[in-house]
């Protein structure tokens, strides 16, 4: 049976810091080189989206102000969002797209109302966390390695899974050891940017939650990803090393 | 002056004598340090000594260069300058360059864009020439809401200031707009033309900088430069008080009329160096050295006898072959290098460096930005990768279907090529800290152009 998955890109213009459209092209790629098509439907400004097609939603970083903006947009469709991912849609959100799937996000003397999709808030702290992460998971073997830059602190709730614990880098709030959250197939992030192209892994992960959630074979042919996992591995060493 | 002040000035002056004649180094930041540690506003005093003014430049591309040539031009035309030549661009760097003595007409400063503040208060210059303002190293600069929030608080604290700006970019009109609002004074420049050029994937910034709504374009260039407007606000581009018109943009180099707002065209600038990016930085350049009393036949002087030799478009010949180096820092400027290198008919082999170091930025993630996809449609290409993120730069390059591989430094690249027709050129595109490596071994292995 020839198998299809649907991306939806939330909001590409506005939520699109750094490389969050790494994690768009490696989802794609990973598909085509498996002969799994894909399409990627943007969803633009003032769109209402239909996610009754959809089978992996991706929400980006933004600045304060773009994620200002995006908010009231992401409200907007916060209903169809939550009746996707409680019906085990699979969702990744990166840095800002990340704060916005709580309750709220406090931003000084403003509070966003955030998505309500994961039991869990964020307010701002000082200083900014920044710089190089490397997070293990309980899905795989291999470290999760990124970028954070955040001033804010993300608290979940009881019951609400962290993505991994943090190996090297501060993660959620710079103290609980913890870096983002992983609550049925959504999963929230502050690695921002390009997450999934070193970490393809994780990149498998989501494309077999949302094949599995259509019913059809979540096996994936395995790639050649020696370039992937040295990438990754180069890292690694580095943060082992303090040069990173 | 002040008893603490001369001090300052002194040991200043008394570290570089230091450095020149005991270490024979020409420091570009330490006797600016020292005499900033007497006193940390000593930069009042010296911001003063030239006289006749100060022009500062500014914006996230371009600076260096267009710092360089403004200099030059004011230079050519008869006046003594003090400049920050090698980009030493922080509060640091300005004070070392006005420590000297000799007495100086005109003082041109490349600031970094957070460092204004540290700046434009003390020197109050005549003119702040404010290029661009992209997307950069985000992890050191900030978030670009928070640049523009300190130019204008270094503005707002000279208000005799000029704001020169390109007029075609969002970001520096939003910042236009809160200076006017305040009674301050602004210059426009832009192009007031559609070059029809190729459109990027990515772009960012585009939204109103008062409301927030997504801009509409009559015509965009790269990044979020064009003719914008607001739908909903009424935000827009405007009237430009200095036009580049006729505007032509070659691999050969570019050329374009400068007309003033009431239609009349004061000449025709032309230089030797691709990418529309350089219309902007001329054009800025020119209409600042006329604030300065230079004239266009002496600024085109200026342009034609420039060669900078600072790894800026910088050609070489290694063993026969032609290498050209360009500085590729960020999405926006990588995507018009990668548009130059395109626009070289002859088959190419690239070689791609990419650092993390701090002043490189230790975030890399903005390579996902740049549309090294385009690289694609290039048939007879080889592609080696190198720096400390070139395993990065690898896994970018195989999702943009492109297969490369690592050479350790551009020795080893060459050496890698050398068995290639001797039609085929090399490019060399490196980040910051990966450029003068780079630059040096090329000194070293060949010739320069």
């Amino acid at each position: 049976m020839s198998r299809k998955l649907r991306i939806a890109h939330l909001f590409p213009e506005l939520l699109n810091l750094y490389g969050d459209g790494g994690n768009i092209i490696t989802l794609q790629r990973r598909c085509e080189w498996r002969g799994i098509e894909c399409e990627v439907v943007p969803v633009h400004f003032g769109h209402r989206p239909d996610f009754s097609g959809i089978d992996i939603a991706f929400i980006g970083g933004g600045s304060d102000r773009e994620q200002r903006i995006v908010c009231n947009e992401l409200l907007a469709v916060g209903a169809e969002l939550r009746s996707y991912v409680n019906d085990g849609g699979v969702l990744l959100a990166v840095c800002g797209g990340y704060q916005l799937l709580g309750h709220s996000y406090a931003m000084g003397e403003e509070t966003l109302k955030g998505l309500s999709l994961v039991d869990m808030y964020t307010d701002r702290g000082t200083p900014r966390l920044i710089g190089n992460i490397m997070i293990q998971t309980e899905l795989f073997d291999m470290p999760v390695v990124g970028y954070e830059n955040h001033g804010g602190r993300t608290h979940l709730a009881d019951g609400v899974e962290p993505l991994g614990r943090v190996v090297h880098g501060h993660g959620n709030d710079g103290a609980s050891g913890y870096e983002g959250c992983r609550w049925n197939n959504v999963v929230g992030t502050y690695i921002h940017g390009p997450l999934l192209p070193k970490n393809p892994e994780l990149a498998d992960w989501l494309l077999a939650r949302a094949l599995e959630r259509q019913g059809a074979s979540c096996d994936l042919a395995r790639l050649d990803d020696s370039q992937e996992r040295a990438a990754n591995a180069v890292m690694v060493s580095r943060m082992e090393a303090g040069e990173a | 002056m002040s008893f603490r002040r001369s001090i300052a000035v002194g040991s200043g002056r008394l570290g570089a004598w230091t450095l020149k004649n005991v270490f024979h180094r020409n420091a570009s930041t330490l006797p600016g340090r020292i005499a900033l540690s007497v006193d940390s506003r000593v930069l009042d005093e010296l911001g003063s000594r030239p006289s006749k003014g100060n022009i500062v430049v500014c914006g996230t591309n371009g600076k260096t260069t267009t710092t360089n040539l403004l200099a030059h031009a004011v230079q050519d035309s008869g006046q003594r300058v003090a400049c920050n030549w090698a980009g030493a661009n922080m509060a640091t760097g300005v004070t070392t360059a006005l420590l000297p003595s000799t007495p100086v007409e005109w003082g041109v400063f490349e600031n970094d864009e957070l460092s204004t503040i540290h700046i434009v208060p003390h020197v109050k210059p005549q003119t702040l020439l404010l290029l661009n303002l992209f997307r950069d190293q985000l992890d050191r600069c900030g978030e670009i809401d928070h640049v523009q929030d300190v130019i204008v608080q270094a503005l707002s604290a000279s208000p005799a200031t000029t704001l020169l700006y390109d007029a075609d970019d969002p970001l520096c009109a939003g910042i236009a707009v809160k200076i006017k609002k305040a009674g301050g004074k602004v210059l426009s420049f832009g192009i007031g033309e559609d070059l029809n050029l190729p459109q990027e994937r990515v772009r960012g910034g585009a939204f109103c900088q008062e409301c927030g709504a997504p801009l509409t374009y009559t015509y965009h260039h790269y990044g979020q430069l064009g003719d914008f407007s607001c739908p909903s606000c009424g935000f827009e581009r405007g009237e430009l008080d200095y036009v580049a018109r006729n505007v032509r943009v070659g691999i050969d180099g570019v050329s374009f009329d400068v007309v003033t707002r009431d239609g009349s065209c004061m000449g025709r600038i032309h230089a030797p160096w691709g990418g529309v990016y350089m219309v902007y930085n001329l054009l800025g350049a020119f209409v600042a050295a006329l604030g300065a009393g230079v004239d266009l036949k002496q600024f085109q002087k200026t342009v034609d006898a420039y060669d900078p030799k600072n790894g800026r478009l910088q050609r070489f010949s290694v063993k026969g072959r032609h290498v050209t180096l360009n500085l590729a820092k960020n999405p926006t400027g990588f995507n018009q290098n990668l548009g130059l290198l395109m626009s070289d008919p002859a088959p190419k082999a690239i070689y791609i460096v990419i650092n993390d170091n701090a002043n490189d930025g230790t975030d890399v993630s903005w390579l996902w930005d740049v549309d090294f996809e385009r690289l694609g449609d290039l048939t007879d290409k080889v592609v080696y990768v190198g720096g400390l993120r070139a395993n990065d730069m690898q896994v970018r390059l195989k999702y943009a279907g492109i297969d490369a591989q690592i050479a350790g430094d551009v020795a080893e690249f060459l050496s890698k090529t050398q068995g290639l027709p001797g039609d085929w050129n090399a490019w060399a595109l490196t980040n910051y800290s990966a450029l003068w490596p780079v630059k040096a071994d090329l000194e070293k292995l060949g010739d320069v152009q």
